[in-house]
């Protein structure tokens, strides 16, 4: 049983690493992916647009797949999982970040940037002080909800073979004929997005401190 | 008297609709002007033009004795962006729906453009934060958000936001239309007030007494041309153009 919780465990890093390495690289990326789908140049918007839409238009298990066997096809050489499902993970999470910012975004009043711009804030400043923090306060739930299915997601790294939480378990589970291992996984995931909703409603709080 | 406005043949498009077809005034320093006109004149593009949110298509101004743009060959040509930037500070915009940041106090609206773009120190900055709300009434807000406000309140903060950073020339763009009558009245003293020290203002707004009362001269705009400007007394008690003479009517009750 120690054994198992050990192994157990294990996995777990590799899933919290999925999890972190991915939030990393992916929330500011989706903020570069927000710029060009609301970019002025017609083109760098179709093309981000596509993007997005094969992101969110297809399953990241069959993403996953792709951005690790693709490779070996084109250039008949493979490489690292756990670097293949980071590099699925971060473009498919970008692409959903992305438009969590977008809504964000245009939802701040243009009076907003008016009032900056006559005030003679900087574009810069503007962004930072002005207009970012309010998109945290109203991107915050959404962004909650994403980074919970994110957890969650996480198992589907086992489908290239990434020893992460969910595919330590089912080894277990059917080395030991025995659900017990993924029930415990259960647990595992359970208590991780008990801490992440839980650092977003606190979040949330910080930020009721104005509408 | 110092000149502090001077813009002539300013000329405005969107797309195929000519907003600004030829809008030339002058304003001296100390001096209060007010511009009426109905719906969709073009009043609000002038001011954005002036106040640098809108770009101009043709036309010159000169604020202050600088050149924000200058007509070349039909085409209005801007100055570099560090004179542009310094001319922005010469100028001071009051909206109507007041645009104050929802996420900083009272307090802090009106000392973060003080500290981040003319780098006063904090307390050079709060000080004179206060010494400006104690002017509009509302010094006990400082602490406060805008939520917590009234909209009279709000907008009272949005001018001291404004005048904070001391500009030349104040412009308010129906900076009342938003209120209802008694929270009008607030903003229309305050407004009567810095007339009454001399500040230099152009006003747009619906509240015909006011006006008459508050400015040295007044212009009538329609459809993107002013038509008739003058002494408020001539403009508003004995207008010689119809379109004025029936505008100005149909405030009367
Ligand atoms: N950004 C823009 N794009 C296209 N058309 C615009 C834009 N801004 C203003 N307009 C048009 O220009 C015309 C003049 O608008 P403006 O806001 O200057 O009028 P106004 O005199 O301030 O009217 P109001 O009393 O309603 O505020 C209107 O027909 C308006 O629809
Ligand atoms: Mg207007």
């Amino acid at each position: 049983m120690q054994g198992l919780l050990l192994q157990m465990l294990e996995g777990t890093v590799t899933s919290l690493q999925i999890f972190f390495l991915t939030l990393l690289f992916s929330l500011p990326l989706g903020f570069v992916v927000a710029k060009g789908r609301m970019a002025s140049f017609a083109p760098i918007r179709w093309i981000t647009d596509l993007y997005i839409q094969i992101m969110r238009g297809t399953p990241l298990i069959l993403q996953l797949i792709f951005v690790y066997f693709a490779p070996f096809y084109v250039f008949g050489t493979s490489y690292d999982r756990f670097t293949a499902c980071i590099v699925a993970f971060v473009i498919n999470y970008s692409a959903y970040f992305s438009e969590i910012y977008r809504s964000g975004l245009q939802s701040i009043d243009r009076g907003q940037h008016e009032a900056a711009k006559v005030l003679g804030f900087s574009k810069a400043y503007t962004f930072f002080h002005i207009i970012l923090p309010q998109v945290v306060k109203r991107i915050l739930p959404a962004l909650g909800n994403e980074v919970i299915t994110l957890v969650k997601d996480t198992a589907l790294a086992q489908t290239i073979g990434v020893a992460e939480l969910f595919r330590v378990a089912q080894t277990a589970s059917s080395r030991e004929f025995s659900t017990v291992p993924i029930f415990i996984a259960g647990i595992f995931y359970f208590i991780m997005n008990y801490i992440v909703s839980r650092l977003f409603a606190i979040g949330e709080k910080k930020l009721e401190y104005y509408r | 008297m110092k000149e502090m406005i001077r813009l002539s043949g300013l000329r405005k498009s969107f797309g195929s609709l000519d907003v600004l077809k030829d809008i030339s005034f002058t304003l001296e320093e100390g001096s209060v002007l007010s511009i009426i006109g109905p719906s969709g004149s073009g009043k609000s593009t002038t001011l954005r033009i002036i106040t640098q949110l809108e770009k101009a298509d043709d036309g010159s101004l000169e604020i202050a004795g600088h050149t924000l743009f200058s007509s070349v060959m039909g085409k209005a040509v801007y100055a570099r962006p560090e004179e542009e930037r310094l001319i922005g500070l010469k100028t001071g915009l009051v909206f109507q729906n007041f645009n104050l940041f929802p996420h900083f106090s009272v307090l802090r609206n009106i000392t973060e453009a003080q500290r981040a773009v003319l780098k006063r120190p904090k307390e050079y900055a709060e000080e004179k934060a206060m010494k400006l709300l104690e002017k509009m009434g509302i010094a006990d807000k400082a602490r406060q958000y805008p939520y917590q406000l009234s909209g009279g309140q709000q907008q009272r903060v949005s001018i001291a936001r404004a005048l904070a950073l001391d500009p030349e020339v104040l412009f308010f763009d129906e900076p009342t239309s938003a209120l209802d009558p008694e929270l009008t009245r607030e903003i229309l003293k305050v407004i009567r007030e810095l007339a009454e020290e001399r500040m230099t203002m152009v006003v747009v707004t619906h509240e015909m007494h006011f006006a008459r009362a508050i400015s040295d001269h007044a212009i009538f705009m329609d459809r993107g041309v002013i038509v008739e400007q003058g002494s408020p007394d001539e403009l508003f008690g004995n207008p010689k153009e119809e379109r004025t003479r029936q505008f100005i009517a149909s405030f009367e009750d």
